[in-house]
Parts: C-alpha cells; structure tokens; sequence
C-alpha cells in the first residue's frame, strides 16, 4: 500500500510538471479540500456548544470560522469544469470521505478529553498535514493565478491551524496510553492518505498509466 | 530505498558510500536538512579513503515523522542503533547545529563506540542570545509558518557572497524547503529541545578526539559557544572556517570534506593532538598546509587583541588535569598537512586552560 502510495504521488508530480492544472483537476481539487473542510467545520461546529471557559475552545472556534473563510476563497479561486463527469467522480469521493472518516460519530454528544475526541484531532491532524499539494508541483512553477495562490493560502494557514491539533495530541490529559495513541493517530492517518491518494490517482489518471505501462 | 526499521516502529532512511573496511564518518543533520544535503560529501569523503554514513533524522527527509514527537537523547540513541543494523563499529561522528548537540549526546551515551566527535556550528548549553533565536526561530515557524522560519535562517545560515551569488534559485530553494518538510516533524525536532539541560558540566567525561568547527561570522552558534566545547574537552581542537556562517559544510564542501578526512586519517595513524588549541583553515582547500594555528590574542574577540592584553580564560579543572595528562604521555610528531601549534599557540592553550 505505501508503495502504490508513492507511485501515485510520483506520477502527480510527473503529471502536474507536464500538464499543469486546468479546470478539471482544479475543480477536483476544490471540491475534496471543500469536502474535507467541511467534515472538520461541522465537527468543529460542536464546539460552540462549550463553554468559553473550556481551554480549547478559543483556538478551536478560530478554526471553525478560518476553515469556512479557506473553503470559500478556493471555491472563489477555482476555474470550474464544464464536464459533469468531473463532478459526479467529485461527489463520489466525497461522499466516501464522510463514510470512512465517520464523520457521524464526532457529532453526537458534548466534547470532552476522551478517544474520540482524540480520534478527532488525530483525523484533523492529518487532514492538515497530509493533504498538500504544493509538493506535487515543480519548485520552479509560478504560484501566480488565483488557484494557486489560494492552495498556498490553505496549506500556509493549516501549518498555522495545526498548533492546536499539535498541543491538544501531545499534552491533552486522556485516559490512553502512549501506544494508544500512536495507535489513533496512525489509523486516522491512513485513512486521510488513502482518501488523498484516491483523488491523486482519479485526478492524474494513475490507473490507466499503470495498466497502459505494464501492458507495454 | 535504503531503509532501517527502529524498533519496528520507526523508518530511519540513510546513505552509505565508500570502500567497505575504511573508517566511517556518520553525519548528523541540523533543523531542516536532508541526506541530499551532504552529497558533494559522498564523493569527496570516499577519494579520500572515508566511508560517510548520512542519514535522516526522524521528522524530516525521507524518515518516518512521529507526530507525538521524539525525545532528544533517542536521536542519539537512533544513531546508535543504526550504526549497530549496518556492523559500523567505532565510527566518526559528525553533526551541525542540531546535530552537533546529537554527538554530543553520543559521545556521553556510547563513549566507547566512537573514534572521534566533530561537533559543528553547535552549542552544548543554551546562552540567552541562542535562547532567543530559538525562540523567534520557534514562534515564527508556529505562528508565521514554515517559510518564513526558513526565511529568518537563510541569513544566518549564509554569507553575504552566497546569498548574492545564489540570489536566483533561492525562491526555488526556499520552496524546496518548505514542500519537502513537515512543519510538524521540524517543530517535534524543535521541541525535543524544551527540556534541554546544558552538556558543559559533562563535557569533560568526552575522551576521544574531538575535532570542533565554527564558522568565523556564525552569528547563530558564535565562537564562544564552540570554545566552551574546546575548553571542556581536553582531547579537541578548535578550528575556525575563515568568513563562513552557520550553515558553511553547505557553501564550502571541498574544504571541510578536506578538514573531516585529514582527522580521520590523523587519529587512525596516530598522528592526532587534542591539545585544545585553535586553528583557522586555509581557505584554498588545495593549500599545502589546511590549517595554521591562530595568531597570539584573543580569539573571542572580532577585533584582533594583543596576546599581553588577552584576558586570562576561566579556569577548567578537568580539562586542566587531562592537559597535564597529556603533558605526561610522549605522542607521536604530526603527519605531513598537520602543523603543530607554535609555542605561542601551545603557551596560550596551557593559559586558557590552566586559567
């Protein structure tokens, strides 16, 4: 799994180098970091329930309020398909993130320091960490359209929206033990990366450059 | 890929390069670096009769990036255990910044696994100065974001001559550097530092050779920081690389791969003094002689200071008994390219140490 991983990431950047982003992959793009911007905000959307005393919730409710403003500035960014295809394979996507991140679980209750939270900011660690795209791009390509300056918005702001991801996984006092939540945190992991990798792979046609190479 | 597994937890990616059999120099990164870093090394160092181990640190490169963080003494612990998976017995190790803080961690926990240390551009306690660039260091990674970390350490890491000659890629190497990081992995790095306890009381207990680097304007990691490691250790040299920076094995390859084989070579045949003297190498890397001793004066100072006007250096017991250790035992004359001090820079030595 980790190898495919790489050849798909290793293809992108071949295929990002050759072809640049034009409206198909950029519409694909948006709309899995809207999708991923909208589990982490309806999440996040609890958290208004808590109480302002509640340690995190400052830097939490600035998260939920900075992932709304990122979502909506790439969809301003973005130079929209026209090919209805690209957005019934968007809305496929999607709608597997929402079935494998299980979104659902995270909203039913009152936050507090236990697995699922962490499961949370594990899952939201990786969202942010692990999604980017700027290093699928040659170092030498301009990031001078509005995409692009948008994408490096996002991915600047997320190292920036990840200190409270960082603080509350380090230093939360949860009854887990250090395994534990390796365990937690490398499970969420997998499941953003296999999300990303799909998208990567539908977005730059990996499996038919797959089929097409080994046939030769 | 060459790949160690760490406790089967853990990749530990690493190059290797060099005749099997000849002394082996590993090399330690600082924040931000990577095993491509070091490549004009992995030819250098091999002409040279030096096999060079180069690896990444978890959290950066091509290693596995632990999201709760790594612990400062396993880095050398790590290292140790690859030396182990890869049948590297008493290897030289060498780091930079970062990874000079790293050996000297190693040169504590395994004292008896290494030939020699090569601590450079580093520090073995934090001064208040240090301690604030790592803070704005710190802050302006977290709260700025990585490039602009990468942009408080470009001018501290290069020379003026470097930053104007490279004015047109460092867009390009600065984007590099921000794409193939993990904030994250580099923050970890960052605060595997938090609970850092100064080294200099146990300096003195490092016995093998010790051979110290320090770029002559590291406005990051200053000399005096590299003296306190010189004065600790009895069995050091200082050398001093004329007009370079912090991050100068980056700017001047030939030079330093020159400085770290002739150590090598000098403690394998014997031919090596740690006498705590200060040297400054030659800037043509090609010069008969790659170092000569520094001239009498104070070599703290950046204005030159007569020797009669050097004021006496602080006492440093254990280094002052280990001198006269040395005194005592008869070694061998200096190879060929290896100059001995003069007496100037022999009395002075004694002076600094004796106090």
């Amino acid at each position: 799994m980790l190898e495919r991983s790489k050849a798909i990431k290793r293809h992108a950047r071949e295929y990002f180098a050759t072809n640049g982003i034009g409206a198909d992959e950029q519409t694909r793009i948006t709309l899995f970091l809207q999708g991923v911007k909208s589990v982490n905000a309806a999440i996040l959307a609890r958290v208004e329930f808590q109480p302002f005393e509640w340690l995190p919730y400052k830097f939490l409710h600035n998260q939920y309020f900075k992932e709304v403003e990122l979502s909506t500035l790439i969809g301003k960014a973005t130079s929209w398909s026209t090919n209805p295809f690209v957005y019934l394979d968007a809305t496929n996507l999607n709608l597997t993130l929402w079935q494998k991140v299980g979104g659902a679980k995270f909203m039913s209750g009152t936050l507090q320091a236990d697995a699922t939270f962490y499961e949370y900011l594990a899952l939201s660690h990786a969202f942010m960490s692990d999604i980017r795209f700027l290093p699928l791009l040659p170092p030498t390509m301009p990031l001078d359209t509005p995409f692009l300056i948008a994408l490096h918005d996002i991915e600047e702001e997320n190292g920036r929206q990840i200190q409270t991801q960082i603080r509350l996984l380090k230093e939360m006092r949860v009854d887990l033990d250090y395994q534990e939540k390796e365990r937690i945190i490398e499970e969420q992991r997998v499941i953003v990366n296999e999300l990303f990798d799909r998208l990567l792979a539908e977005v730059t046609g990996f499996d038919k450059a797959a089929a097409r190479q080994a046939t030769h | 890929m060459p790949v160690f597994r760490y406790q089967n937890r853990q990749d530990v990616y690493y190059e290797l390069y060099g005749e099997d059999g000849a002394p082996v120099v590993s090399i330690v990164n600082g924040l931000s670096m990577r095993t491509s870093h070091w490549a004009p090394y992995f030819k250098l160092l091999p002409q040279a009769g030096v096999r060079v181990l180069s690896y990444d640190l978890l959290g950066q490169g091509q290693s596995s990036k632990p999201i709760l963080g790594v612990s400062f003494e396993d880095h050398a612990r790590i290292l140790k255990a690859l030396h182990d998976h890869l049948g590297i017995e008493r290897p030289y190790v060498m780091g930079i910044s970062f990874g000079g803080v790293v050996v000297l961690k190693y040169g504590l926990l395994f004292p008896d696994a290494i030939s020699g240390l090569i601590p450079v551009s580093t520090f073995s306690e934090l001064d208040p100065q240090l301690t604030a660039h790592a803070y704005n260091l710190y802050v302006g990674l977290a709260r700025v974001g990585f490039g602009f970390y990468l942009d408080l350490l470009m001018p501290l890491n290069f020379t003026n001559d470097f930053l104007a000659k490279s004015a047109d890629s460092l867009q390009v190497v600065r984007r590099l550097g921000v794409t193939s990081n993990e904030l994250y992995g580099i923050q970890n790095l960052m605060e595997s530092l938090r609970d850092f306890k100064s080294m200099t009381a146990e300096l003195p207990r490092i016995a093998v050779p010790t051979l110290i680097l320090n770029g002559e304007y590291d406005a990051l990691t200053p000399r005096h920081l590299h003296d306190i490691i010189r004065r600790g250790i009895a069995n050091s040299r200082l050398a001093i690389i004329p007009r370079m920076a912090h991050a100068f094995t980056l700017e001047v390859p030939v030079l330093v791969a020159r400085l770290l084989a002739e150590f090598v070579h000098s403690v394998e045949d014997g031919s090596w003094r740690g006498d705590q003297s200060v040297w400054i190498a030659n800037e043509d890397p090609a010069a008969a002689q790659s170092m000569r001793p520094y001239p009498p004066g104070d070599h703290l100072r950046y204005v030159p200071v007569p020797a009669e006007q050097a004021p006496a250096a602080k006492p440093a017991g254990p280094a002052k008994r280990a001198a006269a250790r040395r005194k005592a035992v008869s070694r061998p004359p200096a190879k060929s390219g290896d100059t001995p001090p003069t007496k100037a820079v022999k009395r002075k030595a004694r002076t600094r140490t004796a106090g």
